[in-house]
This record gives structure tokens, C-alpha cells and sequence, in this order.
């Protein structure tokens, strides 16, 4: 057994930037990562990282525009401490070596953003989160923190309330391993891909929050998911709200611009719910093509269009034989960004002693009912280093509980269960159902009856999971083995979206309900959480923190 | 009727009935508009043969996880279509990167990679920040944007030719990263960095061949940084190395007598003692006929002009270096 002060789990953004600090207290820390570190999600974040850096522009005011955005459902102490950090920490990046695109008097240049009251979003080009990923990760490798890269978190272990470490496979030998430590981090990003449509990668399956989920703790707001505007059509590959961000149209099918129908002040540059629910109304009322509107850079020029968007330009001609230079690209809104997750408080503590959060992974919540674009890689730094430096103080301090004597066998036996079951179910069939069953009864519009269907579906599919067999029984690199891992995940993360949403009868920021089009603050102006407890889920609620800025109608 | 395309895949699974040898396996794989190979891979794994590994995750050419072999090139699965690479090779061979060890499938042992990486020491050393902070202009990140694009696939060293013969070669892809350092305006340890790369296994080792540059899916180039790391080196008086030493002494050759002296470059590059170990090489090659002259060595017509072009180039410098200040 191997014995660490501290594990995080995902080497994304959040993660890492928490590994930092936790190194920087001096402790052994380690993490633990399904994939090589630079592959993790938050290295395709494109548009950029919003800060308050300008005299004319201030915190507050991107306080005001985070909580507006959030539909008033984001916690206001957690974005007070989101947008007073956010420039220390922009300037903290650049002297780790970021390297941000500069204005012509060389100062840090800024990009408009949706729902925005100010062009306040940081970047490079149209790479940031690539850029901001390998900066980090190479701060990791400056201070030798320790690295289990392509290992997969099976258990998060909790006794008598307290987290004692966890239990991952080794995906090079199949081995199971135990690793002991005072404090767990879950920092495993988003659940993007319980749908079938999505801008994330195929990694997103938001293990993390189903390993708390399991491990005891509640999770918070998962009806919340935002579907980003602008995704090409065949793939759902990301095309970056920056391209709006430097003046690119949306365009129907008739050449038309809409936007203005739906929000005559932002038009294009509105939140991101409100520009995906007005194109599937265009969409809708057959003003699309094929399923899709266009976004329309034509007359940004080539020139510009190489400069600040081209791995834009690059994605939509290998991707979708499209050059924007020439032709609009045909867009649909696609599954993006997770607003729930793990609850925690705003250092990042779960209900679990021990058991922290941060990044997409946990719900703190500071986007509440919808994040603004720019907000995310934001959060990942800030809170990433936040709740690091409250690890830390934490793991100072703490004891070291023993390890569960039988949690390893017990594991084992899991595993074993699934690899020596010669006749079942094929994994692919029932996660192809489960994201099916998502996209079509928990998109952009969801009502009772849609969502009761949806989570019927589920649940059938999920009785299923343990049937399952595998033609794949090697122990090396066993591929096969992790998606049935993930659907597990999937799973329960599905039914918990569903639950969350059947309740929830209000229409707030991205989660819209047709048969209840508006918010209601009355009964409505609360957090949903989710608990597992012996096998079934219990759904609660908890209250907002408004501080600086009371609910008031949201026009954009 | 959509197009149904063979895909012949070398497979490795060192614990497998196969025994420990490569194989090669073949699926069929109907087309969709637009399909690239990593759709397609994903395709056989669900629909045909759940065993076959490969790594994968952004599906967007950004993440770095799907290098492998197509066709003989290295490439991203997710970034190549199917339907023009097929047109333009009649058949679509798949397997993993060549020049590293290969682990199962398409999974290959990415630690020497990495090792490379660290080699370079990866990070910033800041020099001490101007009062106010660093200004940073557009064109200061110019000098280092193509390798600040990298995103660590390992497509360059799956087709470099130098790392192909020295497994210690530092490879294009550290290169890269070493550059975007060193040309970096906030770095501190710019000298330390080019002594340490200019040693064996270093950037004198590459060939020159741009492979690297021709298959990186992100436009690196980057042989261009080991070109830019070998002129800052020279820059920087560096020159007390084999790598350094041939170079300096061709540019002195062609000066002297307007082409290669090969006799004298051996003597220039490895210095008196090491030459001495050159004479069984010379011998052969005297039987062969091929020993140039060590000491007659005919200067070609016209030697004037050769000079002139240093002189315009001497003069080119200068004015850069007035530019500069």
C-alpha cells in the first residue's frame, strides 16, 4: 500500500492547480489521472479566462454579470471570491509563464463574451485552455509531484464518515492498488458525455461525481447543464463563443440574422441558454437546415480569422469541410458544460471528512443555473488554488484513519465479478440507450411527461448494468473493462439529472420546462441535491447565498 | 450504398494466444460522410471487436492522445478523414507510432517521451520581473508561438530519423519545448539551457530530414526550433561541442575554398586525438577511392563571389543587431 498526505484525483486545470499549492504547504501530494495529464479536458477550453483587469471594468461588475447569468441561483459568496481573485490570479498564471495575447500598447488584450457587460475575457488566440493546462502541468513537473497517469479511480474509500483514500486500477497491468492518504480531491471534471451529442471529450464521464455520489456525499444542481450554442453539426465539436466574441452572426437558413427576436440588446452575445434556446426555435420553426443554424465569420476576413480564430477555422474544414472564410458553418446547440456536481462549500469541503472538490466536478456553485463563457477556466484557477490551500490546511492537521481492511478484496471481487460472467449484456448497447435516452428527454426543452419516460428508460438500462459481460478479459490496457466503469458512472449520474429536473417546476437559466416556461423565486430560488443512500436516491434541497445583489428579470 | 472500406490493423497483445509477435487483423468498415479514422476505430471497437486498444479522449485534435501510424505516416486518428487518405493510398493501414515501444495495439510506452521532456526542463525560470511587470508584446510571443501549439501527441518523434538510430536523441518535440523557453523574453537560464542541449543527443544530432515538421498535426515546425536553438547557441559562443565545431567548420570551408573540405572538417569537428580514431574509416574509404586529399584540395573558380555573400550577409547582421539595439 501506498501512503500519500493528499490524492487528487484528475490532472485537469482544477486538479493540478490544487496540486501545486498542496506542494507548495510541503505535503506529499499525488495525483491520480485516467489519462496523461495534458489530455485532460480543460485543454480544449478555447475562448478564453475572464477578469476584471481594466480600470473602467471592476469585480463587481463581473459579479453582477456571473450571478445575472447564473439566473440567480450561484451562490454569491463563492462569485464575490470568483471575480475579486480572478485578476491576482491572471497575473500569477503569466508569471508561471502563460502567455496571454496583448493589446497594441502591450498590455493584456480582452475579447467580448457572452452575457458580458464588459470586455473582460483573457486569451491566446483561440487556445486557451491548452495554454493554461500545459503551464500548470508544467509547474507539476518543477516541483517532482507525483503522478499515477492512466490509472482509474474504482472507489473513493469512506468509513465511519471519514475518506481514507482510494482504490484505482492500473490500466498498463490491470492491477488494482490502494492508495492511503488523510485527504481525497476530486477534481474529475464534467458529465458531458451522458449525452450523445457533446462538445467534451470521450473521458468526460463524470466519474468523480458518481465516486462521491457512492462514497456518501450529495450531489448539487445536476438538472443544470449547459448546451453551448455553436457545436459543428456532424461532430458537436466546439466552435468557441470567441468567434461571436470578434463579431461573427448567427444566420438561419435563409441568410437571416435572428438573434435580435430573442435578445435586442446582447443579440449574438447573450447567455449562452438564451442563444441556444433561440436557435432550436428557429430550428423549430423551420427556419434551420437540417438541424442547424450558421455562424457566419465571412466578413471578419481572412486575416482576422487566422489570427485570433484559427484552430477554428482548422476544426471546421477537417471536421466539416466547411472554410468560415468562405461559407457559414452550420452549428446546432450541443451538450457542453456541467453546472451541478458535488456539493461543497466554498473551500471546497464535502459533507465527508476528508472528501474535497473542485472545478466542473464540484458545484459550489458559482454558475448556478448557467455559467458565462470565460468563467469556467476562471473557476478552475481560482478555485483550484483555493481549495488546495484548504486541503492543505486540512491534511496539516489531520490524522491518518487506517485503510479499510477488506475494501481491496471487495474491489477485487467487483472486477472479477465482471470479467469471469461469460453470457450477458453488451455494455455499448445500454450506453448508447442511456445517451439516447438523455439527449431526447433531457435537452434543451424537458417537460413531466418527456422526463418520466426518460427516467424509466434509464433505470431499465441501469437494472441491466449488472448483467453485463466483456469479450475483453486481458489485463493489459483493457479498454473495454474502463467503458463499463464509465457507464456505471453514466448511469447514475443520468438518473440523478432526471430526478433533479422532474422536480424541479420552474424554467431557470439553461433548464427550461415547457409545461413551466417561467422561474418562480418563490418555491423555486433553491439548490437541488441528490443523495444515494442503499442503492436509492433521495432528493433535497438547500438555500442560495445572496448577498450583493437581490433576483430581478433577466433581458439580455 | 455508402462505401465499405477494409481497415487492416496491426494488433500486439503481449499476454495474448497470439504469443508475443505484432499480427495483423482486418475489419470492414462502412463510411459515413465525413468519418475519420478515430470514428472509425471506435466503430470497430463497439460494433466488431471490443478488444482492440487505442488511446483516445478530445476527439478534437487538441488533447494529443491518438497519434498512430496511417498509411506509414504518423498522424492524429481523430484529426485524419477517411475518405481522402483512402483515395490517396488505396488502402488504409493502421498501427502504432513507430519509435516507441509498443505496449498492446496501439498503445505505446510514451515514457521515454516524457523523460525527453524533462530532460529540457519544461518550465520557466524567470529573470528577475521589471518593476511595473513584464510587457510582453505580440511580437515577443510570435518568436515562440509555433512551439507554445504543441500538444505533446509525439507524431515528430514517431518519424524522426535521428531518433530512429539513438534512442537518447532529444527528439523534435523536446526541441520544440526547450525553444519555447529559450526564445522566451522572461526566461533566466537561456545559456544553461542551450549548453545542456547542445551536447550529445542534442539538437546537433538532428539530421535535418523535416520530417517532424512535415507530419505535426499543429504546424510546430519543429526543425525550425532546432534551428533557431543552434543559431542562439552559436550566438551565445556555445561552440566548444562536436555539433557546434562541424558547423562552424563548414561555413569556414566553403569560405576557404567554396565547398566541403571533408579532411579538414574531421580534423575541425573531433579535434586532433579523436581524428586519429577516424584513420581505419579513412583507409577503407582510401580503398575505395574516395579519400579526399588531406592536404591538395582544389579551390573551385570564382571563390570571389562565394565571399561576397558572406560579406552581404556579414553586413545583413549588423544591421539587425542595430535594429535590436
Amino acid at each position: 500500500m501506498v501512503i500519500h498526505d493528499v490524492i487528487v484525483i484528475g490532472a485537469g486545470l482544477a486538479g493540478m492547480r490544487a496540486a501545486v499549492e498542496l506542494a507548495e504547504a510541503g505535503l506529499d501530494v499525488a495525483i491520480v489521472t485516467k489519462v496523461h495529464p495534458i489530455r485532460s479536458h480543460s485543454v480544449a477550453a478555447q475562448g478564453g479566462i475572464n477578469a476584471a483587469m481594466n480600470k473602467a471594468d471592476s469585480w463587481k461588475d463581473h459579479m453582477y454579470d456571473t450571478a445575472k447569468g447564473s439566473d440567480f441561483l450561484g451562490d454569491q459568496d463563492a462569485i464575490e471570491v470568483l471575480c475579486k481573485e480572478a485578476p491576482e490570479n491572471i497575473k500569477e498564471l503569466e508569471r508561471m509563464g502563460a502567455i496571454f495575447n496583448r493589446d497594441d500598447k502591450g498590455n493584456i488584450a480582452q475579447r467580448a463574451f457572452g452575457g458580458a457587460g464588459y470586455a473582460r475575457t483573457c486569451y491566446l488566440a483561440d487556445r486557451t485552455g491548452h495554454s493554461m493546462l500545459h503551464i500548470i502541468f508544467e509547474q507539476v513537473i518543477a516541483r517532482g509531484i507525483c503522478r499515477y497517469n492512466e490509472w482509474h479511480v474504482v472507489e473513493v474509500i469512506v468509513e465511519d464518515g471519514v475518506a481514507r483514500g482510494v482504490i484505482a486500477i492500473e490500466l498498463l497491468t490491470g492491477k488494482l492498488h490502494r492508495l492511503h492518504a488523510k485527504a481525497v480531491l476530486l477534481a474529475t471534471g464534467g458529465y458531458g458525455r451522458v449525452f450523445s451529442a457533446s462538445t467534451n471529450a470521450l473521458s468526460s464521464t463524470g466519474d468523480g461525481m458518481s465516486l462521491a455520489l457512492r462514497a456518501g456525499a450529495p450531489l448539487m444542481d445536476m438538472e443544470f447543464v449547459q448546451f453551448h450554442p455553436t457545436t459543428l453539426k456532424r461532430t458537436g465539436i466546439l466552435m468557441t463563443e470567441g468567434a461571436r466574441g470578434e463579431g461573427g452572426y448567427l444566420i438561419n437558413a435563409n441568410g437571416d440574422r435572428f438573434m435580435h427576436k430573442y435578445a435586442p440588446n446582447k443579440l449574438e452575445l447573450a447567455s449562452r441558454d438564451v442563444v441556444s434556446r433561440a436557435e432550436q426555435e428557429e430550428i423549430d420553426a423551420g427556419f434551420g437546415d437540417d438541424g442547424c443554424v450558421f455562424l457566419d465569420l465571412r466578413h471578419l476576413g481572412e486575416k482576422k480569422i487566422s489570427e485570433k480564430l484559427p484552430q477554428i477555422r482548422d476544426l471546421a474544414i477537417k471536421f466539416e469541410g466547411v472554410d468560415p472564410v468562405k461559407d457559414p458553418i452550420p452549428v446546432k446547440p450541443g451538450a457542453h458544460y456541467s453546472m451541478g456536481g458535488i456539493m461543497t462549500d466554498i473551500d471546497g469541503k464535502t459533507p465527508i471528512k476528508g472528501l474535497f472538490a473542485a472545478g466542473e466536478s464540484a458545484c459550489l456553485s458559482v454558475h448556478g443555473a448557467n455559467r458565462l463563457g470565460g468563467n469556467s477556466l476562471l473557476e478552475a484557477v481560482v478555485f483550484g488554488r483555493r481549495v488546495g490551500r484548504g486541503v492543505a490546511k486540512f491534511a496539516k492537521t489531520a490524522k491518518l484513519y487506517p485503510f479499510p481492511e477488506d475494501a481491496l478484496k471487495n474491489a477485487a471481487h467487483g472486477i472479477a465479478l465482471l470479467m469471469n460472467r461469460e453470457v450477458g449484456e453488451s455494455a455499448s448497447k445500454i450506453v448508447d440507450g442511456v445517451r439516447k435516452a438523455m439527449q431526447k428527454h433531457c435537452g434543451i426543452y424537458r417537460d413531466k411527461k418527456s422526463l418520466e419516460e426518460g427516467l424509466a428508460k434509464v433505470r431499465q438500462l441501469a437494472a441491466k448494468l449488472d448483467e453485463i459481460a466483456l469479450v475483453d478479459t486481458g489485463d493489459i490496457f483493457n479498454t473495454e473493462m474502463i467503458n463499463v466503469l464509465e457507464l456505471g458512472h453514466i448511469v447514475e449520474i443520468s438518473e440523478a439529472m432526471l430526478l433533479g429536473a422532474l422536480n424541479r417546476e420552474e424554467s431557470r437559466g439553461s433548464h427550461s420546462r415547457s409545461d413551466f416556461p417561467t422561474r418562480d423565486d418563490e418555491n423555486w430560488l433553491k439548490h437541488t441535491l441528490v443523495y444515494l443512500e442503499d442503492g436509492k436516491f433521495r432528493v433535497d434541497y438547500k438555500g442560495v447565498s445572496i448577498t450583493r445583489f437581490q433576483p430581478e428579470e433577466r433581458k439580455y | 450504398m455508402r462505401q465499405v472500406i477494409k481497415f487492416k490493423i496491426k494488433r500486439f497483445d503481449p499476454m495474448g494466444a497470439e504469443g508475443n509477435a505484432p499480427y495483423w487483423q482486418a475489419y470492414n468498415v462502412k463510411l459515413d460522410h465525413g468519418m475519420t479514422v478515430l470514428e472509425a476505430l471506435l466503430k470497430i471497437e463497439k460494433n466488431d471487436d471490443p478488444t482492440l486498444s487505442f488511446r483516445r479522449s478530445c476527439r478534437s485534435a487538441i488533447c494529443g492522445s491518438c497519434a498512430i501510424m496511417i498509411n506509414g505516416t504518423s498522424k492524429l486518428a481523430c484529426h485524419t478523414q477517411i475518405a481522402p487518405e483512402f483515395e490517396k493510398h488505396g488502402e488504409m493501414v493502421i498501427g502504432p507510432l513507430d519509435n516507441y515501444q509498443v505496449l498492446k495495439d496501439m498503445i505505446v510506452d510514451f515514457t521515454p517521451f516524457w523523460m525527453k521532456m524533462e530532460r529540457v526542463k519544461p518550465y520557466l525560470v524567470p529573470k528577475k520581473e521589471p518593476k511595473g511587470g513584464w510587457v510582453i508584446t505580440n511580437e515577443d510571443t510570435k518568436v515562440i508561438d509555433a512551439s507554445q501549439k504543441c500538444i505533446m501527441c509525439g507524431s515528430c518523434n514517431g518519424a524522426c530519423n535521428s531518433q530512429e538510430i539513438d534512442e537518447g536523441y532529444i527528439g523534435p518535440s523536446a526541441s520544440a519545448k526547450a525553444w519555447r523557453f529559450v526564445g522566451d523574453i522572461r526566461e533566466g537560464d537561456k545559456r544553461l539551457r542551450l549548453d545542456r542541449i547542445s551536447q550529445e543527443h542534442g539538437i546537433w544530432d538532428c539530421v535535418r530530414c523535416v520530417s517532424c515538421t512535415e507530419v505535426c498535426p499543429k504546424d510546430v515546425a519543429p526543425m525550425t526550433a532546432i534551428e533557431k536553438l543552434r543559431e542562439e547557441a552559436l550566438a551565445e559562443g556555445l561552440d566548444d561541442n562536436p555539433g557546434a565545431k562541424h558547423a562552424l567548420a563548414l561555413v569556414d570551408s566553403v569560405k576557404r575554398v567554396g565547398r566541403l573540405d571533408e579532411a579538414t572538417m574531421t580534423f575541425k569537428t573531433l579535434g586532433f586525438l579523436r581524428s586519429l580514431g577516424m584513420i581505419p574509416f579513412g583507409l577503407k574509404m582510401q580503398m575505395h577511392g574516395k579519400m579526399p586529399h588531406p592536404i591538395l584540395f582544389p579551390a573551385i573558380g570564382k571563390l570571389d563571389e562565394v565571399r561576397g555573400i558572406y560579406k552581404a550577409r556579414e553586413r545583413q547582421r549588423k544591421n539587425e543587431r542595430k535594429k535590436k539595439g
